[in-house]
């Protein structure tokens, strides 16, 4: 489904969870995965997950919220700091395939072998002509330590306040209580050629975006 | 230092008694420092470099390698209190047992208890592996009423070999003591014999998971042949799969009774998840993720007889 209703309050006021919560990792996710599963895999291969055309962003009409990035489709561009506090668009990596993914949180354990899986296949995705980005919701200090232990070789952006994980439309998982782990390829043109859903299974994301990377 | 030790063995129905008649020589090892995150395919070593899992700067492996850690071997003797509380738990159990088999004889109904009684055996596995996960994860010695498990977990997974020293009643006290309270309700105001037959068995086996955590420590050619038996059929568990327990990431295998739980729970990640949703929704993080210090350090202490018990296992 691409519809997914929400109770009253409607996404606007869901942060607030954020007083009880003493977590920097709150989630103001608001939209819950029908296609995310526990242990499983989607491979988003229509277009029905979004009904929303790309130039209209922010949809969250009546209560109703609409996941915005589909395959074929343009997602919303962003600007973020990366782990040296520089501004990242989207836009600076146009002309090359890039492959952005969202993952939970930094020194989880899912999240530091997702992204050393990405470290040890980084040769593969540069052969490809590929850009790797991984997004959450952690700050700029934390990208910073994250990469300097594991080594990565590749941005990782700060989206503090999970807008562009709204923007994107990434589904949460375990009913709505873990943010979700999700990647997407865009190809030359920016265009979204794969989504990738999977938390449990953080090193099938590297096999199958490569899997793709390698068709195009 | 001479150590009188006692060994309570259930199955033998016997009483050890050994003494060390020499010091123990220990032999310190800090659990092998090595990463966290692995994967399959590593094309380029040159470029991945991952740091490993040393112990704080304040104590690198050599000086916990140095460090003495004496062990009080009073802490392994059970004391009155102790053998008391485990009295008291075998008792409830016992009267439970009994309610369950005279309800059973009388109502002339055997396959509703017995069947209660093998679930109540198969979810104490998944009991003990849960609450093994939240003591070895979650709080401190100065956490209100589990602290003192805590703080033995804790100890257990510097010292492991130590509950094999332990008494019988010094080991099983603190969960004899949670089934005394949680069964004799029951054995006052129920009568049910499948509901016995069901807290019999699950409340014996957390209270006696302890042992059975005891005996996948010990050396194989020490357990009497029945616990080895029970244990090669995955009735109790194994040496081998709890030994995984204390190897890192020190995040899997966590139930003591028959370990028939472990693979599912480790294989879906169902303990990782609640980590997680406990990490987002309280910004708690469980110990199994941070950089195993000196506290996650094994340290092996062996006599002569533990060499060759660790030259044999």
């Amino acid at each position: 489904m691409a519809c997914i209703s929400l109770p009253k309050p409607p996404i606007t006021s869901l942060p607030t969870q954020n007083h009880r919560n003493p977590s920097p990792y709150a989630l103001p996710i608001s939209s819950k995965s029908s296609e995310s599963q526990f242990y499983g895999i989607k491979l988003s291969t229509t277009a029905a997950f979004s009904t929303a055309p790309s130039s209209c962003p922010h949809i969250a009409r009546r209560g109703l919220i609409v996941a915005k990035v589909s395959k074929g489709s343009s997602p919303p561009s962003f600007t973020l700091k990366d782990q040296d506090g520089k501004s990242v668009s989207l836009s600076k990596f146009k002309g090359k395939p890039v492959v952005v993914y969202f993952y939970p949180a930094d020194e989880t354990p899912g999240c530091t072998k997702q992204a050393c899986a990405f470290r040890d296949s980084y040769e593969k995705f540069k052969k490809a002509g590929a850009e790797v980005i991984g997004i959450s919701g952690d700050d700029t200090a934390s990208h910073k330590a994250f990469v300097k232990k594991y080594r990565l070789p590749f941005t990782l952006l700060s989206d503090e306040g999970n807008k562009v994980r709204k923007d994107w439309g990434v589904p949460s998982d375990l009913f709505g209580t873990l943010p979700g782990r999700q990647t997407y390829v865009l190809d030359k043109k920016g265009v979204v050629q794969l989504i990738y859903n999977n938390q449990f299974q953080p090193e099938k994301h590297i096999d199958e975006t490569l899997k793709l990377l390698q068709s195009l | 230092m001479a150590v009188l030790q006692q060994r309570w063995d259930p199955l033998s129905r016997t009483t050890r008694f050994h003494t060390f008649a020499c010091r123990p020589r220990r032999i310190f090892a800090a659990v092998t420092p090595t990463t966290r995150t692995t994967t399959t395919s590593r094309p380029d070593r040159n470029l991945v470099v991952v740091e490993p899992r040393l112990p704080s700067s304040s104590s690198t492996p050599s000086s916990v390698a140095r460090r003495k850690t004496e062990i009080d071997p009073s802490e392994l003797e059970s004391t009155w209190a102790h053998r008391a509380w485990v009295t008291a738990g075998c008792t409830t159990l016992f009267v439970s047992l009994g309610k369950a088999l005279l309800g059973s004889f009388q109502s002339h109904i055997w396959v509703e208890p017995s069947l209660a009684a093998l679930l109540g055996y198969f979810l104490a596995d998944l009991g003990s592996g849960v609450y093994h996960w939240g003591i070895d994860n979650y709080g401190g010695a100065e956490t209100p009423f589990f602290g003192g498990q805590i703080a033995a977990f804790q100890g257990h997974h510097r010292f492991p070999w130590t509950i094999t020293r332990r008494q019988f009643a010094n080991n099983l006290h603190a969960l004899a003591r949670a089934v005394a309270f949680s069964v004799l309700p029951l054995d006052l105001w129920n009568a049910d014999p499948v509901v016995h037959a069901f807290a019999c068995a699950f409340a014996g086996c957390i209270m006696f998971s302890q042992q059975f955590h005891a005996w996948a420590h010990d050396n194989k050619t020490r357990l009497p042949r029945a616990v080895v038996a029970l244990q090669d059929a995955g009735v109790l568990v194994s040496r081998a799969q709890h030994a995984a327990h204390h190897r890192a990431p020190y995040s899997n295998n966590y139930c003591i009774v028959s370990g028939a739980w472990n693979r599912f729970l480790d294989e879906n990640k169902v303990l990782e998840a609640m980590e997680m949703v406990i990490f987002f929704r309280f910004g708690t993080r469980p110990r199994s993720w941070s950089e195993p210090g000196s506290s996650w350090a094994e340290e092996i202490q062996t006599s002569r007889a533990d060499t060759e018990h660790l030259q044999a296992s």
